[in-house]
């Protein structure tokens, strides 16, 4: 509460918001559903003051506890979502409150994530919230903290992890490899099954999301050709992200959908089905481009 | 949850999904008794397939010292203290399996070890901390006996990773029972780090998916032994198929040992997972441990094995262990030879029931040298 009395405060400077191309001047009081605000240039950064203005969604996490493996235990209790859109892409800034920076995976250490989920056809009764379900399927935006953390530069080797690890040796690194050759880079990728299949899970990603389709729990699958945007940060009480995707044509014609969000604590162990999420959330597009 | 029968504990038990056993099982028999520990097996494994960034912790293949030893640590005391009391019917399981003891909202019964849990493998297993000669010596509750456990992935029938992915990512190949990660398809959730009871699914930080044994699939396609198998020095590994109890056939080399002579067993049969690699339990070690790991059937084994060598039935089919490359799907004694067989009964290898022994003088008087004893 106190901080959003704060956010309230900070984002009252209008010549700032209109710079940004936003047209709300200040943000309303709490909404009813998130209302996605029209403005000329998406700010993609979620310390973007032009986020400042626009209103806040607060939404309500519940436990994912409808599918093994379930989560018994609540963690974060809300996530508070303002979005906006230039009228071919649409952004939700997710913010949350988290005590842990967890961005190192592990055998038992997960990472903190979030996710935005939107029916792929808008229509009067929506699939089911829980990803979806089969022949109406869901499209969802996925960031993660670890992600973000080799974005933003972090290395892809095991010292990055634990910084005093001894390898004595990789084959692949070989002297008599030259190191980025053909056949050198062959011989790594015989040793990272997932890599040479394709499966970007983890290592040197050029984004911090991903996304994915679902038709029902365990059906999720990445969407080849997809190219949503994405950027996290850590605050002072938990993370800020942003997440840029299309604004899908259905929203422009008929003005509002739904949408739902998940959220991982990665110090509780939270991943995949162990999660938080909301109920599908009604989503309006506040000004017709 | 179905129902699911699993012969190793001689009842039905619920399971995540239905009983659908493969066309034939990839399973192995270690003998116990042979093995010394010297980690060729673990090493064939790593350099083959985990010697890649975020492999480096992972060993598919490792070997540990019962009753101390562990890799990772306390991975079987952990799950059988969460377990609790197991107690046998006779040859039935009368207590839970770990499909049957999850918790609300769990698939199966598990715990995560923690990264550091994997990082000392084999220390101080075997080592004495101080000097012997100064009285530095293991005084246990119990008489001082030890033996080598090796381990791998027991591409078991009902396979608790499999159970506990929510994404469907791992599988069980129809054709052979091999059990494996998509790694396509992972989304590195560990879950199955969480349910493997014999913590045989390791997570890859470096490429996000979780990765285990593949006995060495693309050899078995070709009829040929994993490399922790062909490369054994101690010989203690045998590598075939083996058909369910009611389709056991003297014949087959894995059916004769495990159904048949009963002398090889599973790890840790109560937890329900039915696992395929079977164990010779060690002759020298107390039942009452060696009945916790491998269930009721130890001492009949033993007492089968310690006969061995006035049996020459299963003398002869413990010769052809290390004798073959190729996996042996059946096997004839004629006499004092052995042979392992390919299915249509060609041979593959003939070996005699007693290895010739051939001494020679240390000296050799022709060129008048001293002879050293060298493979
Ligand atoms: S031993 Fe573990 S990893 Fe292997 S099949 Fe069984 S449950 Fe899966
Ligand atoms: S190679 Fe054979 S003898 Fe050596 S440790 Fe492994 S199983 Fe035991």
């Amino acid at each position: 509460m106190r901080r959003r009395l704060k956010s309230a405060v900070v984002a009252v400077p209008v010549a700032f918001v209109l710079a940004s191309g936003c047209q709300k001047a200040a943000p309303p009081p709490p909404l009813a559903s998130v209302v996605v605000a029209s403005c000329a240039a998406i700010p993609a950064a979620p310390g973007d003051p032009a986020w400042d203005a626009v209103p806040e969604y607060v939404a309500v996490l519940i436990a994912q506890d409808l599918v093994e493996p379930r989560l018994l235990r609540l963690s974060t209790p809300e996530i508070r979502v303002r979005a906006v859109s230039d009228g071919s892409r649409m952004a939700f800034r997710l913010a949350w409150t988290d005590d842990t920076r967890d961005d190192l995976p592990g055998p038992a250490e997960f990472v903190d994530a979030c996710a935005v989920q939107m029916p792929r056809v808008i229509e009067a009764t929506v699939p089911a919230p829980q990803m979806g379900e089969t022949g109406r399927p869901v499209d969802i935006v996925f960031w993660n903290a670890a992600w973000q953390a080799t974005v933003d530069g972090r290395g892809d080797s095991i010292r990055d992890i634990h910084p005093y690890a001894a390898v004595d040796h990789y084959p692949f690194e070989a002297a008599s490899l030259q190191p980025g050759s053909a056949p050198q880079q062959e011989m790594a990728t015989r040793y990272a099954p997932a890599r040479a299949v394709g499966n970007t899970m983890a290592g040197p990603r050029q984004s911090p999301v991903q996304d994915l389709s679902a038709e029902g729990p365990g059906t999720l699958s990445p969407v080849p050709d997809g190219h949503s945007t994405g950027a996290g940060r850590r605050t002072e009480a938990g993370w800020s992200v942003v997440i840029v995707r299309d604004l899908p044509q259905a929203l422009t014609s008929q003005g509002d959908s739904q949408v739902a969000f998940a959220v991982w604590e990665g110090g509780h162990e939270e991943v995949g089905a162990r999660k938080m999420r909301t109920a599908w959330i009604p989503l309006k597009l506040e000004v017709k481009p | 949850m179905a129902l699911a029968y699993n012969w190793q504990i001689g009842r039905s038990m619920s399971y995540w999904y239905p009983e659908n056993r493969p066309k034939r099982q990839f399973a192995a028999v270690f003998d116990i008794n042979k093995c010394i520990a010297c980690q060729t097996c673990t090493l064939a494994c790593k350099t083959t397939w985990t010697s890649g960034k975020g492999q480096e912790y992972m060993l598919w293949n490792n070997v540990e010292s019962k009753p101390f030893g562990c890799y990772p640590l306390a991975w079987d005391l952990n799950l059988l203290q969460q377990l609790g009391a197991q107690q046998w019917r006779g040859k039935e399981y009368a207590g839970r399996t770990i499909f049957e003891a999850a918790e609300a909202g769990e698939r199966v019964l598990g715990w995560r070890p923690a990264d550091l849990d994997y990082a000392y493998p084999n220390v101080g297993e075997d080592d004495c901390t101080g000097r012997v000669d100064r009285g530095a010596a293991l005084r246990a509750p119990h008489l001082n006996w030890f033996f080598y456990l090796a381990r791998i992935c027991n591409h078991c029938t009902y396979p608790a990773c499999l159970a506990s992915c929510p994404r469907g990512s791992i599988y069980k190949r129809p054709e052979d029972g091999i059990v494996l990660v998509d790694q396509s398809r992972c989304r590195g959730y560990r879950e199955c780090v969480k349910a493997c009871p014999y913590k045989k699914v390791f997570y890859n930080a470096l490429t996000g998916t979780s990765e285990k044994c593949i006995a060495c699939f693309p050899k078995i396609e070709q009829g040929l032994q994993p490399q922790c198998f062909v490369n054994c020095i101690g010989k203690i590994r045998l590598a075939g198929w083996l058909s369910p109890p009611e389709r056991a056939r003297a014949d087959n080399p894995l059916d004769y040992l495990v159904h048949i002579r009963k002398v090889a067993l599973p790890l840790l049969p109560q937890l329900g997972l039915e696992p395929n690699v079977y164990y010779i339990p060690p002759v020298h070690a107390p039942d009452e441990f060696l009945s916790q790991l491998f269930g009721p059937g130890v001492p009949a084994a033993i007492c089968t094995y310690r006969k061995g060598p006035d049996d020459p039935d299963l003398a002869g089919l413990l010769g052809l262990f290390g004798s073959t490359d190729r996996v042996v799907p059946r096997w004839r004694r004629e006499d004092d030879w052995v042979a392992a067989l390919d299915e249509d009964g060609s041979q593959i290898v003939r070996v005699p029931l007693k290895e010739p022994v051939y001494i020679r003088e240390a000296f050799d008087a022709q060129h008048q040298v001293t002879r050293t004893n060298c493979p």
